[in-house]
């Protein structure tokens, strides 16, 4: 197997994941590079080392691919794509900010879930009170309607704030993990340098 | 390599590709080569860059049917590249004048 066939290789396998006409355009555009350097008269392992290493080209598109879906359109499945994007491309300052990140999205989750229950009793609790009243339940029906009433809206409010904050929190992910695009990926090459 | 020298280079690879795009439409392999040679990239960083690139409309593409191999991708500059180009080329020519003022007046004081 030659440098050419074994970096598509690697470059493919690093891509995998992303949707089908994708990564063929991707690898169509190196095959192109490839055969552009072998008309200079460029060898292939020469070409193969100037243009860096294929598995971090790769975690470099899948990254961006996965920012660009989450511009495109804000759902759980393209938040979490910018997470192990942005984990993939493995900055060493992650490291320092990982535990941060990890503490924040627990308790984001954490008060996410509250929310979302608490809103819930809310809900259910409302028809038996306006209906008949709360089994076990001190005031009158209006109390026990303004109570459920009470808690389905706090739980609600909590909830979306905290949507808020994740979709803050992943926008700046996405800053974070442009500014960690790496330029220097090749390896030196000699032909093109003189 | 210094990194901050390779921030600077990341930020103004972009400019450089819009720059020589507006010269004449040009195809990949051509713009890494030129550009490797003036500021020590990566070949292989050009592709991500220009996938960004066309995805924000400064750039599009079309094949040219080449003698040898399968059809060549060619990248031209878009209006908004165009323009984009001209923001970008004077906030550099200013910055790297102003810049290029503070350093001779240091170079005057110590001489």
């Amino acid at each position: 197997m030659n440098e050419r066939d074994s970096f598509l290789r690697r470059l493919r396998s690093g891509l995998w994941g992303l949707p089908r006409p994708a990564i063929d355009d991707i690898i169509a555009d190196y095959e192109g590079h490839f055969d552009a350097g072998r008309a200079a008269g460029r060898s292939d392992a020469d070409v193969a080392t100037a243009l860096g290493d294929p598995a971090r080209l790769a975690r470099e598109l899948r990254a961006e691919a996965g920012l660009r879906r989450w511009e495109d359109e804000r759902s759980l499945a393209s938040a979490l794509g910018v997470i192990v994007g942005v984990i993939g491309l493995a900055a060493l300052d992650l490291f320092v900010i990982l535990p941060v990140l990890l503490g924040l999205v627990g308790s984001l989750f954490a008060f996410l879930v509250g929310g979302v229950v608490v809103a819930l009793c809310g809900g259910l609790m409302l028809p038996f009170a306006l209906i008949t009243n709360l089994p076990g339940f001190p005031g009158d029906r209006l109390q026990a309607g303004l109570l459920s009433l009470g808690l389905l809206s706090g739980g609600a409010a909590v909830t979306s704030v905290c949507i808020l904050i994740t979709v803050g929190l992943v926008n700046l992910l996405v800053r974070y993990g442009r500014a960690h695009y790496r330029l220097i990926a090749g390896g030196r090459s000699s032909a093109l340098r003189d | 390599m210094d990194s901050n020298l390779v921030q600077f280079k990341k930020g103004v690879l972009e400019l450089c590709v819009l720059a020589l795009l507006a010269r004449s439409d040009s195809y990949g392999y051509d713009i890494a080569s030129r550009l490797s040679a003036a500021i020590d990239m990566g070949e292989g960083t050009i592709y991500p860059l220009m996938r960004r690139m066309q995805k924000d409309g400064l750039v599009s593409t079309y094949l040219v049917e080449s003698s040898s191999g399968p059809p060549r991708k060619y990248y031209r500059l878009t209006e908004g590249g165009r323009k984009n180009l001209n923001d970008q080329k004077s906030a550099w020519t200013d910055f790297t004048r102003a810049v290029a003022a503070i350093l001779d007046l240091d170079l005057e004081k110590t001489s």
